[in-house]
């Protein structure tokens, strides 16, 4: 048997840094007994593959506050898990290249601003004083908050990892979610690749692969997931602050502790071809020229490797937290759009309560299941689906 | 100083570029890199780990390793033994004050020889994380920025060619190759890496040149390969051919004991490289580690300079016979302990295997030469499928006879296809007729089956863990992870060798696993207690070898965004 036991109160798919998080926190308010199953290794998702952003800039107060929240819980993570994920909070620098881009970016400073956050609006000048060599006349300006910042993503998930396991909770890795048991209308239990499993509630946190879960599940909902391509070049003496993102093309890169600089950019790309993690020529001469071009030196650093991973977006660029309204039992903590290891620390703790049966405390508006449900014309959106 | 400098240029020759190292003038004679312009000079060439700031010098000496980076006309990172100054070049050292023979940095590594915790470590107390994070920073990194200067002058407009069949390597196996197919009517374009290598008539041999990219061909339509490669310094090429033959055959793998990254530690590659006539090689008394084919090699070229054969395993007569004629002792059957140095390697401490006597051996280097694998990251690439050889520890393309991989249309030729050398000649033309015709019209007759050398590593390094003080040897030079790490997260419960990889930074340096992956597994294998094979594979990521991003902006946008793995 692959598993201790064969039943559970709750089953978390995804041991990602959503899905262990949730563990995490069930374990601690008496959710458990807690499965986390995985369908490949620990880190081999989108939690293994991001460049390791935490920004608080978003385009929407609910966002911003979530950032918020889990920026302090970040800020606390080598206290409370025992594990050095290097959190440097040396901003995040935006850039617009007109100034139709600089006036979005300034009501984005507002909100911020607003939140008690101290976002700054800079001109170009100013930007230049954050990013040594840019190319003259490459940008108009920017914004920056210098509380947001960069992590190595590996030691956050082995930390919440060991946390969660010290709570009991057991994690199963190459173990692939077919879809979920429904008797009496409600979650049963969860068939997987190893036999099936007696649970009254699944949480599906399994990022690129969450709408597949939910479709299996018979359950219609709007998660596509996208590849993203980022790559990392040789390491360099330390230059580079700030995680630099360029509003018009999402252009994204930033120098790890270990002086790489490490970027990707948003490409066209036709979703649902394929899975894999790998790269494309195309990625890689589009975003050296990007790079290059907005700083000419780094034409002359190697690039070290390049892989790819998956987005999970949602149209309206929120995530999905909360149970179903058509299938109690299963509750959704997904759709990240490329977003869930920056959040994962505040929303983790509302999808646990979801789990729990407990309110989430969230706008049902922005955060719901059931917002797709009842199509009505959205009133907000979160567009800075950047970085 | 005055007579050295007055004998220097005395032999300074009309085509010598003069250049200046690390402040003082020096020479390179016409075809001679760097590193071999230093080596005849005597000058060493020190480089500093990226963390603890160890010293590191010259050890594969074909392009992967992190140990003769220099810095070129404000370019970092630019590898000694692929580099021929120019008249003038200004070229320095980096990642150490005031210089890498006393780096003050080098006092973390002594300080804290089992290596600093960066994973639990350095946490507390909190108003110490800024300061902790500017160190860190500080410490690593191997290079400075590159100037603007250095990046102009790098620019050059990208190559983009359509070929009916590329081949990549211009050694022995793919000359042989492209000379069949040119024998039929092909014209190919042939990339070949060294910096110098002799035309072949009929075919468009591409020198300095190195493959770095081959993804799946498209599932559907024409299926045909996007190449991607650079040409030096940072020529971006992408070539769109019908068929690849790989002919990039093999290197010299790494060994684990402790200063095992000391200088003059070097491969059986470098002491080649080192050794091709006219130059010298930089030892007099090095100890040969390996007792096959490649140790016999090395006794060949430059048996006046070995003091002594050391082999993890049996030695081969072929190896006898060249010692005793060179008056080498053998040392067969032993675990290799340690080297000895501060600077650079001075001794070589030894013990029979299972439990015998031990052995101290002055040198003043090490060569591996003890296990040979193929480099087959454009096999993993292009999604070929790959066959674990558990008699020399390595993956190897599954291969037909005629050459043909399993992705239709992708080739290898030589030491990857596993044809032993007398066979390659006849080899090469059944992989050059199955290109053309087709790898089912082919009848391949004569090819043996391939018999590697048995490295016995497995058992080796079961010892060699039992062994107090083993985890002092460095497990990824390239990143400063020591063989004491990899024991302690399996310890931790992480398991296979991509968890164990992020967890450890293990292969994620320069070399990106070039020389720590093979060892590892091994390792790996035994901590886990599982056969080598099932502690899986580092994905083997685009470039193969670092590219500048120059070169990969030099190229527009293909057409068609192709398969991604």
């Amino acid at each position: 048997m692959t598993f201790a036991r064969n039943s559970y109160r709750t089953v978390v798919v995804g041991a990602g840094i959503v899905g262990l998080f949730t563990a995490y926190h069930l374990a601690r308010s008496g959710g458990g007994p807690v499965l986390v199953i995985d369908r490949g290794f620990l880190s081999s998702g989108a939690s293994g593959r991001n460049g390791g952003g935490v920004r608080q800039q978003w385009e929407t107060r609910g966002t911003v506050r979530l950032a918020r929240e889990s920026v302090e819980a970040y800020r606390r993570f080598g206290r409370e898990f025992g594990f050095n994920i290097w959190f440097r909070q040396t901003g995040y620098l935006f850039l617009a290249e007109n100034d139709a881009e600089l006036a979005r970016l300034r009501t984005v400073h507002t909100l911020v601003a607003s939140e008690g956050l101290a976002s700054k609006v800079l001109d170009a000048a100013a930007v230049a004083q954050f990013v040594d060599g840019i190319a003259p006349g490459a940008v108009v300006g920017g914004t920056y908050l210098e509380s947001d910042g960069t992590l190595y993503p590996f030691p956050a998930v082995w930390g919440v990892y060991e946390a969660a396991r010290s709570l009991g909770v057991e994690v199963a890795f190459g173990v692939e979610a077919l879809g979920v048991e429904v008797r009496n209308g409600r979650v049963a239990g969860l068939l997987t690749s190893q036999g099936p499993v007696t649970t009254t509630t699944v949480v599906n946190a399994a990022g690129g692969w969450s709408g597949d879960l939910s479709r299996r599940s018979g359950l219609e909902v709007p998660n596509v997931a996208t590849r993203h391509e980022i790559l990392a070049t040789e390491s360099l003496k330390p230059f580079l602050d700030p995680m630099v993102v360029r509003v018009s093309d999402g252009l994204y890169f930033s120098q790890s502790m270990r002086g790489e600089i490490i970027g990707g950019l948003t490409l066209p790309h036709r979703p649902g071809t394929s899975r894999g993690t790998g790269s494309s020529p195309a990625f890689l001469s589009a975003m050296a020229r990007a790079l290059v071009g907005l700083v000419p030196r780094l034409g002359a650093v190697g690039v070290l490797r390049a892989w790819s991973g998956f987005y999970d977006d949602t149209p309206d660029g929120f995530p999905v937290i909360g149970e179903d309204p058509r299938l109690p039992g299963f509750v959704h903590g997904n759709g990240f759009g490329g977003h869930g290891f920056m959040l994962a620390p505040a929303t983790s703790r509302r999808i646990a309560l979801a789990a729990l049966g407990q309110p989430t405390g969230l706008d049902p508006a922005q955060f719901s299941p059931e917002r797709f449900l009842t199509p009505t014309p959205t009133a907000t959106a979160e567009r800075l689906q950047l970085g | 100083m005055t007579r050295e400098r007055a004998e220097r240029s005395l032999k300074m020759g009309e085509s010598d570029r003069r250049f200046s190292f690390r402040g003082r003038p020096r020479s390179a004679r016409e075809g001679e890199t760097l590193l071999a312009a230093l080596a005849r000079e005597r000058v060493p060439l020190l480089h500093r780990s990226i963390l603890y700031h160890r010293p590191q010098g010259p050890f594969c000496g074909i392009g992967h390793c992190a140990g003769c980076l220099v810095r070129v006309n404000g370019r970092p990172n630019v590898r000694a033994c692929r580099y021929e100054p120019s008249e003038g070049d200004s070229i320095t050292t980096e990642n150490a004050w005031p210089s890498p023979t006393w780096d003050v940095f080098g006092a973390i590594g002594l300080l804290r020889p089992g290596g600093v915790d960066t994973l639990h470590g350095l946490r507390r107390p909190a108003w110490a994380t800024r300061f902790y994070q500017r160190l860190v920073r500080r410490f690593a990194g191997t290079g400075e920025p590159p100037t603007d200067a250095a990046a102009r002058a790098l620019a050059a407009p990208g190559l983009v060619r359509t070929a009916d069949v590329a081949i990549v390597g211009a050694g022995d196996a793919g000359r042989a190759v492209t000379a069949a197919l040119v024998a039929s009517g092909v014209r190919p374009i042939v990339l070949e890496r060294n910096l110098r290598v002799p035309p072949v008539e009929g075919a468009d041999v591409m020198p300095a040149t190195t493959a770095v990219f081959l993804p799946p061909p498209p599932e559907t339509g024409e299926r045909r390969f996007t190449l991607l490669g650079f040409r030096e310094p940072a020529q971006g090429v992408r070539i769109d051919a019908g068929s690849v033959v790989l002919a990039t055959g093999g290197y010299d793998a790494s060994l684990l004991f402790r200063g095992n990254d000391l200088p003059g530690v070097l491969t059986a590659d470098a002491a080649m490289a080192f050794s091709t006539p006219p130059r010298r090689v930089p030892f007099e008394r090095a100890v040969v580690v390996g007792g096959g084919l490649r140790a016999a090699a090395v006794l060949a070229r430059c048996a006046s300079t070995v003091e002594a054969v050391v082999a993890p395993g049996e030695i081969r007569p072929e190896v006898v016979r060249a010692a005793a004629d060179a008056g080498v002792p053998l040392y067969p059957r032993s675990l290799l302990l340690r080297a000895e140095g501060r600077h650079h390697v001075r001794a070589v401490r030894l013990r029979a295997r299972s439990g015998g006597s031990k052995t101290h051996l002055s040198c003043d280097a090490v060569v591996l030469a003890h296990r040979r694998i193929p480099l087959t990251q454009l096999f993993f690439q292009a999604g070929a499928t790959m066959d674990w050889r558990p008699e020399v520890g390595a993956y190897f393309p599954h291969v037909s006879p005629s050459g043909a991989t399993s992705v239709p249309g992708l080739f290898v030729a030589g030491s990857a296809a596993s044809v032993p050398e007398p066979d390659r000649p006849a080899h090469a033309r059944s992989v050059a007729d199955a290109v053309v015709h087709g790898p089912g019209a082919t009848v391949t007759t004569g090819v043996r089956p391939y018999h590697g050398v048995p490295t016995e590593l497995l058992g080796y390094y079961r010892e060699l863990l039992r062994v107090p003080g083993h985890g002092r040897s460095v497990a990824c030079p390239c990143v400063d992870v020591l063989v004491s790490e990899v024991e302690e997260a399996v310890r931790s419960g992480y398991r296979g060798i991509e968890v164990v990889k992020r967890y450890s930074s293990l292969g994620t340096g320069i070399c990106q696993g070039r020389y720590c992956l093979p060892d590892a597994l091994l390792l790996l294998s035994i901590l886990e207690d599982r056969p080598p094979e099932e502690v899986g594979y580092i994905t083997q990521r685009p470039p193969v070898v670092p590219t500048p991003l120059a070169a990969f902006a030099s190229l527009p946008a293909p057409a068609s965004e192709g398969v991604v793995p």
